[in-house]
């Protein structure tokens, strides 16, 4: 009963919205915010307020940009601030009288442009920075940008939690730096007299309400930005490298510069804050960029939801708003209950001043009992129908293959060739100069013992494992050295024996992560949206749902399910389906049938089989000898890391050596 | 006094700090060693328990005013000032085990460590509301007893120091090498999974590694404030952040490397402080960090590099 009542406005709304289209309902809710946003100043005339507001609204900017970095990428950046820093101390410096170099010819040019003045002093004519504030804008953004890239270079290679503390260590040492080059910065005392921006003559002043208005504009495009590079190929290569790193780097993606392009786009946005900051202060000590500050932005996206654009903004908007208005009224109520239930102890609470205190619990709790925020960045799908849930094991293979499964190349030449492969961990050595030859279009599977080698070859061969010594050549090049993503860019797809999908991202982007390499959009493509970048999204849409309705009922009606809720079989499935979408030359796959029922799996090996016809090369690793028997043309049986056999099924089924190294001793007697 | 002889008389303040990084960057080490999480609450657990460590001195009736103390009423004093505060951090460090780090086990991702920094924010602001902002004058029993050798002159407190440092770690050694629960530790720390198949309890392990290392941060608190006489709510965050560096330059993960990484970054921060500037230190100590994971990721005596494959 309760629930129905509950229900009951989510119903009304419901039939009210039912006519509108979803993203109409957008549109007006976009509407209706920039109309409040706008209109806010006009109706509530307290500067005190709108100063607030405007506060609020930098530290909602920060808050979406470390939401790129630690919410998009996953990477853990705990001296946010540091970026902040920057941006403020770039405008700070570039428009105030703090640095007063002599005048000399080499300033002339910049003085035609109006970025510096000739100031006349009694000992001697100096220079006067007077860099606008709209150039400074971009221009922090970059310069942040760059030490974002400086910094994050040596490190992003490192294990994530090893960034944290790099930039712990970071966040604390620009304050420091800020302080001890006083020439610069003026140190401890902070700059002054930094220059109000000016607008068509329009000086800002002290008056908080034009600062809030570019603190909307500035809010209004970090959010187009956010979410445009977030339902990018940029956007969901991040996210893959949160999921799975490794997954990520075999699905084509280049992880350091990525990691790099998070760090660097993080950065400019806290940059670019800065500057409206410093200019909204008009002044800027090394205090106002220390720990708490990165920590305050951590919980803002914590507490609104990581890796949710809408979310930060709200946490980021409630926080400081909850602090600059209700917080002293808050202790006031609490006084007041106090004294109504006489407890000495809530009559002297200062919520103020426990502030941090309140942001700590809030980290701990969210993480114990809402890790995904106030608003989810991931919201759930609806369940699915009897129909959609029905699903016939069909035989025969792959009814249709869509056009994009086509690879080229002659039959019969070796596509890949692996001489003299040696792979050591320290002492042990997996691998012992393996030999193995796979002709085009054919499929070829390796057996044996587990441990035997066979997955440390699918990693040497996709460059997940360092190769200590021999030749892997691919299409007649040789690719041994490479990178894991630009192995598979040469056309060498894999799946994982331990399944490694991107659990919270859905099927559908799962498999349009496997196009990244194909796909063109960079970060510029994504934020403007152009109409080839347009095309280009939408063409991969169209493929990726094309090669989910290979499977049938098992996978297209669950394309926007988290890769995470399928089933064993289907996230076996939906590997395939993302390893098929980079359109590779070479399939790897390692134990594609593992955990399935005897009908899937000759389901599954009829359909591996129709990808063979149609001249995709397979290299299987298989457990199940009916499997490799019905699909493979050649058989390639390893143990203690050597090859010991090779040749047809039926030849390698009888062989001696086989039967007693893999079947097992007792089999060798049937 | 001879330039020289200022260097040497560094190297022997360097020893001091490095003795009390070491302990610190065992608790790093043992945690990390075991879960790889960056244990940000041990910044923090340090910080309180160095207040544990007066609190306890102050229960025998010592202040911050300088009652000297000699013979048996002295190792007394001490004796139970250790006790107490390394139960204590071992006890707060288990508890902010298994209150806010047990339920997020097997959680991927940055959680886990989100929820040690916001633990270490709460144990900061915990001190800061109800101490407040100051810093404390610590009570401190040890006779002023100096003695000259050549150019260097070596004080009672640092020959405490040492030893404590040395008794501890040689403790900490035999334990883990020597003991059923130590083994247990040392399987679990190279295989989790493994260990847990063989029988290992892996959670009293992690609860283990959580006693031990807070109760030698509790160690290192006390020294913090014997050493420097002061305590405030603020210094847990460079003796933290500096005793990581110590466990990443011997090698995060290794126990042997935290105590070497410590005794350098000691010495490191205490010469180069002389020969560069003070005021630069943690800039000093920053880039050393950045330069080890960059060149030398193992650490000097780390078993496994920290990159992914």
């Amino acid at each position: 009963m309760r629930s129905t009542i509950a229900g009951l406005p989510r119903a009304c709304t419901a039939i009210l919205f039912a006519r509108i289209s979803a993203s109409t309902r957008t549109r007006l809710g976009i509407v209706f915010i920039t109309a409040a946003a706008v209109l806010f100043p006009l109706v509530n005339g307290n500067d005190a307020d709108i100063d607030a507001a405007a506060n609020a609204l930098a530290f909602a900017a920060l808050a979406l940009g470390l939401n790129i970095v630690v919410g998009f990428a996953g990477l853990l950046d705990l001296g946010y601030a540091a970026f902040f820093a920057i941006g403020a101390y770039a405008y700070g410096v570039a428009s105030s009288w703090q640095l007063q170099p002599e005048w000399s010819g080499f300033w002339e040019p910049s003085r035609w442009l109006d970025l510096v003045a000739r100031y006349h002093q009694a000992s001697g004519d100096v220079v006067h920075f007077q860099v606008s504030f709209w150039l400074m804008l971009p221009l922090a953004a970059a310069i942040a940008a760059f030490f974002g890239v400086l910094f994050g270079a040596p490190t992003l290679r490192l294990k994530g939690d090893y960034l944290a503390i790099v930039t712990l260590g970071f966040g604390e040492i620009v304050p420091i730096v800020a302080r001890n080059t006083p020439t610069v910065t003026n140190g401890a005392m902070g700059l002054n007299g930094v220059a109000a921006p000016q607008f068509f003559g329009f000086d800002f002043g002290v008056d908080a309400t034009p600062y809030y208005y570019v603190g909307v504009a500035l809010v209004a495009f970090l959010i187009l930005m956010s979410v445009r590079l977030k339902e990018s190929r940029v956007g969901r290569a991040w996210m893959a490298i949160r999921e799975d790193e490794i997954a990520a780097a075999a699905m084509g993606i280049d992880r350091v510069r990525f990691k790099l392009l998070a760090f660097a786009i993080g950065a400019a946005f806290a940059g670019a804050t800065g500057t409206l900051y410093v200019a909204k202060l008009q002044t800027a000590t090394p205090e106002m960029f220390m720990f708490p500050v990165s920590v305050m932005v951590l919980v803002m996206i914590v507490f609104g939801g990581i890796g949710s654009v809408w979310g930060v903004v709200v946490g980021a908007l409630v926080l400081q708003i909850l602090q600059s208005w209700f917080l002293e009224d808050l202790s006031q109520w609490l006084h007041a209950l106090g004294r109504l239930l006489s407890v000495d102890w809530l009559q002297h609470v200062e919520l103020a001043s426990s502030i941090e205190l309140i942001f700590g619990f809030i980290l701990v709790l969210m993480m114990l009992y809402r890790r995904e925020g106030l608003i989810p960045a991931t919201r759930r799908a609806p369940g699915l129908s009897l129909v959609e849930q029905t699903a016939q094991v069909a035989r025969g293979g792959f009814a249709r293959l869509p056009a994009l499964i086509a690879p080229d190349g002659r039959a019969g030449g070796p596509l890949l060739e692996v001489a003299d492969l040696t792979v050591r961990f320290g002492g042990l050595v997996a691998l012992r100069s393996v030999e193995l030859s796979v002709p085009a279009q054919r499929v070829v599977a390796v057996i044996g013992p587990n441990g035997s080698g066979k997955s440390t070859l699918f990693n040497a061969v996709t460059g997940l494992l360092p190769v200590h010594s021999g030749s892997i050549r691919f299409a007649g090049q040789e690719i041994g050295r490479l990178r894991p993503h630009a192995v598979l860019e040469r056309g060498i797809a894999r799946t994982f024996q331990n399944i490694r999908l991107f659990p919270n991202l859905t099927v559908l982007e799962n498999v349009m992560i496997g196009m990244h390499a194909r796909l063109g959009t960079g970060p510029v493509g994504a934020l403007l949206r152009l109409p080839a970048n347009r095309r280009e999204e939408e063409l991969a849409r169209e493929q990726a749902l094309e090669i989910l309705s290979l499977f049938g009922n098992r996978l297209l009606p669950r394309a926007d399910h988290l890769a995470g809720s399928l089933s064993y079989a289907n996230r076996r499935r939906t590997e395939i389906a993302r390893a098929l979408a980079s359109q590779p030359k070479l399939l790897l796959l390692d134990e594609p049938t593992a955990g399935m029922n005897p009908a899937e799996t000759l389901e599954l090996a009829d359909q591996i089989q129709s990808l063979s016809r149609r001249g995709l090369t397979v290299l299987l690793i298989e457990h199940k000898l009916d499997v490799v028997v019905s699909l493979a043309d050649k058989v390639v049986v390893l143990d203690h890391g050597e090859k010991i056999a090779e040749g047809p099924p039926a030849v390698v089924r009888q062989d001696e050596e086989v039967i007693r190294a893999y079947l097992g001793r007792s089999a060798a007697f049937a | 006094m001879s330039d020289y002889g200022v260097l040497l008389q560094q190297v022997v303040n360097g020893l001091s700090l490095g003795a009390m990084y070491a302990l610190l960057a065992l608790g790093f080490t043992l945690v990390y060693g075991i879960l790889e999480l960056i244990n940000f609450a041990h910044f923090n657990v340090f910080m309180v328990s160095s207040f544990v460590g007066m609190w306890a001195l102050g229960l025998l009736g010592l202040s911050g005013q300088g009652q000297v103390l000699t013979g048996l009423a002295l190792a007394g004093t001490l004796l139970f000032a250790f006790a107490v505060t390394m139960l204590a951090a071992g006890v707060l460090g288990v508890a902010i085990e298994r209150l806010s780090l047990r339920p997020l086990r097997g959680v991927r991702g940055t959680a886990a460590m989100i929820t040690t920094i916001g633990v270490s924010y709460i144990l900061f602001n915990i001190i800061l509301l109800t101490v407040g902002a100051g810093s404390q004058n610590y009570p401190n029993p040890l006779p002023v007893v100096r003695w000259q050798l050549g150019e260097v002159t070596v004080e009672l407190k640092e020959l405490l120091i040492w030893g404590v440092a040395v008794v501890l770690m040689v403790a900490l050694h035999l334990f883990v090498s020597r003991t059923r629960l130590g083994k247990a530790m040392r399987a679990t720390a190279q295989d989790a999974e493994a260990a847990r198949m063989m029988g290992v309890d892996v959670d009293r392990v992690i609860v283990t590694a959580f006693f031990l290392g807070s109760a030698l941060a509790g160690a290192a608190a006390l020294i913090f404030g014997l050493y420097y006489n002061y305590t405030s709510f603020i210094i847990g965050y460079t003796a933290g952040l500096r005793a990581f560096t110590a466990a990443v330059l011997g090698g995060i993960g290794s126990i042997p490397g935290a105590m070497v990484g410590g005794v350098l970054i000691g010495l490191i921060e205490t010469l180069g402080g002389q020969l560069i500037a003070v005021r630069w230190t943690d800039v000093i100590i920053f880039s050393i960090l950045v330069l080890v994971l960059v060149f030398v990721p193992t650490g000097l005596l780390g078993r496994a590099a920290p990159t992914k494959s």
